[in-house]
């Protein structure tokens, strides 16, 4: 799966839709970001509710494709700018971390 | 008497730091704003404090030596020394408790350490914005032992807060708490319950823009705030901070 079918397979919202569409290679579950950071995969996604710019750093990291954010937490400003200047996609879902994860684990697992 | 302080600020060694935050120019930025007691305070790391005390000595304000340490939960906790030695003892416990997360200063930023004269003296490998592996209250009891002042950083703001990481601010030694916004001003969340603690603002600065803004007072009553070997009294401050508003 590319980054550019995750807001459609969710049923989330893509709110930084500047990034190189690739394929990706698997997700991981976290909200403690120290966790994400050394657990993360490459070019994988993070289901996170931790909607603040530290979590850009972590995809910067670890070279995401994308971050999604659950829960429909509000994504701040600078977060989607950081986003955007490091080409990490960034999607918002009113679902939880659970529900994102079972549907993105077959597919990605 | 009554001072100006700011406890909470990076250097160039924090990778969010600017490059142009030496110990030097921060100390300049501090006399600017006539801060007389301030604390050099990066992630994880005491390694410019010795050049920060240096910088400050000759610009006339008194330095505390400082990490914001991050403990296992995610939480920063500023942790504050009278000398650059004491506070170089926890800073070696947390590099050695930090995961083997490198740094990868082109993307995150340059973790540099200089002498009081700007000259770089190396650059820290792993990264420091990462938690070491200890606990609230083990890095608590530690930075204490050790004769510190402890103060949970920025418990009302959504990242790497105690309310943030746990719910809610929850009982420690703490010494007080550092808020963004003292309850009642503009920006400043009703609904946060600090819990009786003592409460002060300081500048977080990352950028040279931002050194002092936030400086809270400190009423020292009749107390000297240097002891008699001229570094910072812990316990006059202590005892000080004890006086701060608590709501």
């Amino acid at each position: 799966m590319k980054t550019s079918e995750l807001a459609a397979f969710l049923g989330a919202t893509c709110v930084q839709d500047r990034y190189e569409d690739r394929e990706i290679s698997g997700g991981y579950t976290s909200d403690l970001l120290s966790d994400a950071m050394a657990n993360a995969l490459e070019n994988g996604v993070l289901i996170t509710i931790q909607a603040h710019k530290n979590t850009v750093a972590v995809g910067t990291l670890k070279d995401l494709n994308a971050v999604i954010i659950c829960n429909n937490r509000t994504i701040p400003d600078d977060m989607i700018k950081a986003a955007r200047e490091e080409g990490i996609a960034l999607f918002v879902t009113a679902e939880n971390q659970f529900t994102v994860s079972g549907k993105l684990y077959p597919v990605l697992a | 008497m009554i001072i100006l302080a700011d406890f909470h600020l990076h250097s160039c060694l924090s990778p969010c730091g600017d490059l142009s935050m030496s110990p030097r120019a921060i100390a300049a930025g501090l006399a600017a704003r006539g801060v007389d007691l301030a604390a050099i305070t990066d992630h994880n790391s005491s390694l410019n404090a010795p050049a920060f005390g240096q910088a400050c000595r000759e610009a006339d304000i008194t330095p505390l030596f400082g990490i914001e340490a991050q403990s296992r939960e995610e939480c920063h906790i500023l942790c504050l020394f009278a000398d650059a030695e004491t506070a170089r003892i926890l800073s070696d416990e947390l590099y050695a408790a930090m995961p083997p997360v490198m740094n990868i200063p082109e993307k995150m930023g340059d973790q540099v350490f200089v002498d009081d004269e700007e000259n770089i003296l190396g650059e820290v490998d792993k990264y420091l914005v990462t938690s070491a592996n200890l606990s609230l209250e083990t890095l608590a009891a530690r930075a204490r032992e050790l004769g510190g002042l402890v103060i949970p950083a920025h418990v009302d703001r959504p990242s790497f807060s105690l309310t943030s990481q746990l719910g809610l601010i929850v009982d420690g030694p703490w010494d007080a708490l550092e808020v963004v916004s003292m309850p009642g001003s503009p920006g400043a969340d009703p609904a946060l319950d600090t819990r009786g603690y003592p409460l002060i603002t300081s500048s977080d600065a990352h950028y040279p823009e931002h050194i002092g803004r936030r400086a809270f007072q400190l009423d020292m009553n009749d107390t000297p705030l240097c002891d008699k070997t001229g570094r910072a009294d812990i316990e006059a401050i202590r005892a000080a901070l004890s006086r701060r508003p608590r709501a």
